[in-house]
């Protein structure tokens, strides 16, 4: 062998040894994606701008949150990285930008997503995948039912059947002379909720005296308010989206109907409630749920404060008020949570392990009493809801807290 | 062999090479983010027949598309079919209903006409929200899901096979029949064209080709509902066939490589500037008008016969002339 041969052998040799360690350390820090030694990337798809825009502040409040908690020495030492993609509410844009998350920014998992339909297009990919859909920012029931088929798919906050399973259960209670009308939308959406107000009725059920539908489309529901009050109704359960919402609360004023009325929590935000009473409906009264801590009434307690705190350093202009904010960082400390117990070497499976077996964790931003509570067969971390009422602009919440008791 | 069609042969092929070439290349997001520029190719294409070609204009393309892909959704996802065999179905229905959409092109010109496709535009998906019981509503239905790269390539042929198939109908009788019309209806009709057939017939197949890009669409997002076929999509076909220039066929491929692929490049993962992608899409699409009001296509063909003689007049539906 000449000595230029021994050369070339040599730089061979090192050629295909470091190739070996690179491709090592490459393997190594890919066992799981989007954590280094540094940082957790996650990311989610959101209407930041689209018919659905309203709901775009929740993302910022959850990226606030998560600067806040870098700045205060991260997860176990990580910095938490939040990609956010505008997908306008589209599914079609949904997709693909969810599968960039996925193999381009190489997301630990997918956090947050909001919407039914944007969450439906992407669960069969991501549970393909094996990458964590986790805290889905939608109140459909299937992210808890169908667990088995998509396990990898989980929601935070309470789902419709849920919700008004506690107005069922507050009607039965106390409302003993109940005549109970319902306005709902013809669809799975409308179907979820009134399926929910069964249950929680028992037998209260009877004393449903007419139920009302409306086409997805139809925006003037003044047609089946009118007949509610022609059937005698003296309670009125509203179970549609906040157009029809507005529509039947303004028509049942005009015609001089007031019964104990029941807003779903979709539509009854202080926006809404507002737009109704600008168009001469007397909401005064009226009924929806809650699980948020309310920022409105203890404006000056510590965890007030702390929030305030949180979006005015990292979310500058953001309406503390807003309810919106409220949900997105009290989403935002249960993915911290989770992050957390998960230790410090997280995996994607050691992640739904612990979004699945919060054992009553007390989330300082939900309602005092509300506590995160699962089990990898009961993944409805939100269980819990009190009602609350509408006085002088602003909701109230009143009374004890129900159990969704499924 | 003329000049012009050796040419376009020739650039026809390269286009052809390199996107056999990069499906060997790219990575399986890639190819899902290229099989849509296949399906907006496709789309862009059954546009260009009917208002390129035959100038009638029409806004209403995302509806043809949403009965292809509602037809594949629901015989797939309902009926249990192989989702490539219902894209002859999803053609037929949407050869039906670009016919009935055709009707009124007989009585309406111009503006009038474009705002009736416009309002089918707005109905379609309205109609798919009322009736959820069969579309699945808003919450849609979901379909199997492919890989990247079994999309890139079934997109990409069936587009091949739509290139060809409007070539061999643009060339012939027919395509003349549709130019004749475009370019005066009333010299088309003394010389003896049927307007009342030859403007169905171009509403008709270029909304069964509407609906092919529609079925290949849901299957390259695996889902459906009425927000995936709202108005902007009808919208972004439409700036897809003027940038990519009226009239011309491989035009085509820069409107589909535009309007999918600028948005992707100016997204951005970071929270504050997400919301501007709209707005520097509408300025690019307003700087390319003021700057190529003829399209890709045509700048190409300027490029190409820079100091020869024989310079073709291009007519635009909007009674633009150009030279």
């Amino acid at each position: 062998m000449t000595r230029r041969m021994k050369g070339a052998l040599a730089v061979l040799v090192a050629l295909v040894g470091t190739a070996v360690l690179v491709s090592a350390a490459l393997a190594g820090s890919t066992a799981t994606p989007g954590v280094t030694k540094t940082t957790i990337t996650i990311g989610g798809t959101f209407p930041l701008t689209g018919p659905a825009a309203l709901y775009g502040v929740i993302p910022k409040a959850e990226n606030a949150y998560f600067q806040y908690v870098n700045a205060h020495g991260g997860v176990n030492g990580r910095k938490i990285v939040f990609k956010v993609y505008d997908d306008q509410y589209n599914p079609a844009n949904t997709v693909p930008l969810t599968k960039k998350l996925v193999e381009q920014d190489k997301v630990f998992a997918v956090y947050g997503s909001l919407g039914t339909a944007p969450t439906l297009a992407t669960r069969d990919y991501l549970n393909h995948k094996g990458v964590p859909q986790v805290l889905v920012a939608t109140g459909d029931s299937y992210w808890g039912a169908q667990y088995k088929k998509y396990p990898w798919t989980i929601g935070f906050q309470p789902d419709y059947p849920g919700e008004s399973r506690v107005y069922g259960q507050f009607i039965a209670a106390k409302v003993p002379q109940a005549k109970i009308g319902i306005l709902m939308q013809d669809d799975a959406y409308g179907q979820n909720y009134y399926d929910g107000l069964i249950q929680g009725l028992g037998d209260a059920k009877s004393k449903i005296v007419d139920v009302e539908k409306y086409d997805a489309t139809q925006t003037d529901v003044s047609q089946q308010v009118v007949k509610l009050k022609a059937a005698g109704a003296n309670v009125f359960a509203l179970f549609a989206l906040p157009t029809q919402t507005i529509d039947a609360l303004v028509v049942a004023t005009k015609v001089g109907w007031k019964p104990v009325t029941f807003i779903n929590n979709v539509s009854a935000s202080p926006l809404f409630m507002g737009l109704a009473v600008k168009s001469g409906a007397n909401v005064d009264g009226d009924i929806s749920a809650t699980y948020l801590y309310d920022v409105i009434n203890n404006p000056n307690t510590a965890i007030a404060k702390q929030y305030k705190s949180i979006l005015s350093t990292y979310d500058k202009g953001a309406d503390p008020n807003d309810a919106n904010n409220v949900y997105g960082v009290a989403s935002a400390w249960t993915l911290v949570q989770a992050l957390r117990q998960a230790g410090s070497s997280p995996t994607r499976s050691g992640l739904m392990k612990e979004l699945t077996t919060f054992n009553k964790v007390v989330n300082p931003f939900l309602y005092p009493g509300v506590t995160l509570q699962t089990t990898p067969v009961e993944r409805y971390p939100i269980d819990q809801q009190i009602l609350e009422h509408w006085q002088n602009g602003a909701f109230h919440p009143f009374g004890h807290i129900f159990s969704h008791a499924r | 062999m003329s000049r012009s069609t050796a040419l376009g042969l020739g650039a026809t092929l390269v286009v052809a090479l390199v996107i056999v070439l990069l499906s060997f290349t790219l990575s399986d997001y890639n190819l899902s983010t290229g099989a849509t520029v296949g399906v907006f190719f496709i789309a862009i294409l059954s546009l260009n027949i009917v208002t390129g070609y035959t100038g009638q204009i029409s806004i209403g393309q995302g509806a043809f598309m949403a009965f292809g892909g509602y037809t594949t959704a629901i015989l797939t996802h309902n009926h249990g079919w192989n989702d490539l065999a219902t894209l002859p179905i999803a053609a037929l229905v949407g050869f039906a209903a670009g016919l009935v959409v055709g009707l009124p092109a007989l009585r309406l010109h111009g503006v009038y006409l474009a705002l009736t496709t416009f309002a089918v535009a707005l109905a379609v998906p309205q109609l798919a929200k009322n009736y959820s019981g069969f579309t699945g509503g808003t919450e849609g239905l979901a379909l199997p899901t492919h890989s990247g790269a079994w999309l890139y390539r079934t997109a990409w042929v069936i587009a091949g096979i739509m290139f060809v198939l409007s070539w061999l109908l643009l060339r012939g009788r027919t395509g003349r029949a549709f130019r004749a019309v475009r370019d005066s209806e009333i010299a088309a009709a003394s010389s003896g064209v049927a307007l009342p057939i030859y403007k169905t017939l171009a509403f008709g197949l270029s909304a069964a080709m509407a609906a092919v890009a529609g079925s290949v669409y849901v299957l390259v997002i695996n889902f459906v509902n009425p927000d995936v076929f709202g108005l902007s999509l009808s919208l972004y076909i439409l700036i897809g066939v003027v940038v990519g220039g009226l009239g011309s066929l491989w035009g085509v491929i820069v409107g589909a490589a535009f309007v999918e692929l600028l948005p992707i490049a100016l997204t951005d993962s970071h929270i504050s500037s997400s919301q501007s992608v709209p707005v520097i899409f509408g300025v690019v699409v307003i700087v390319v008008m003021a700057v190529v009001p003829l399209g890709a296509a045509d700048l190409l063909r300027r490029l190409l016969q820079f100091g020869s003689s024989s310079r073709e007049s291009v007519k635009s539906p909007l009674g633009t002339e150009a030279r």
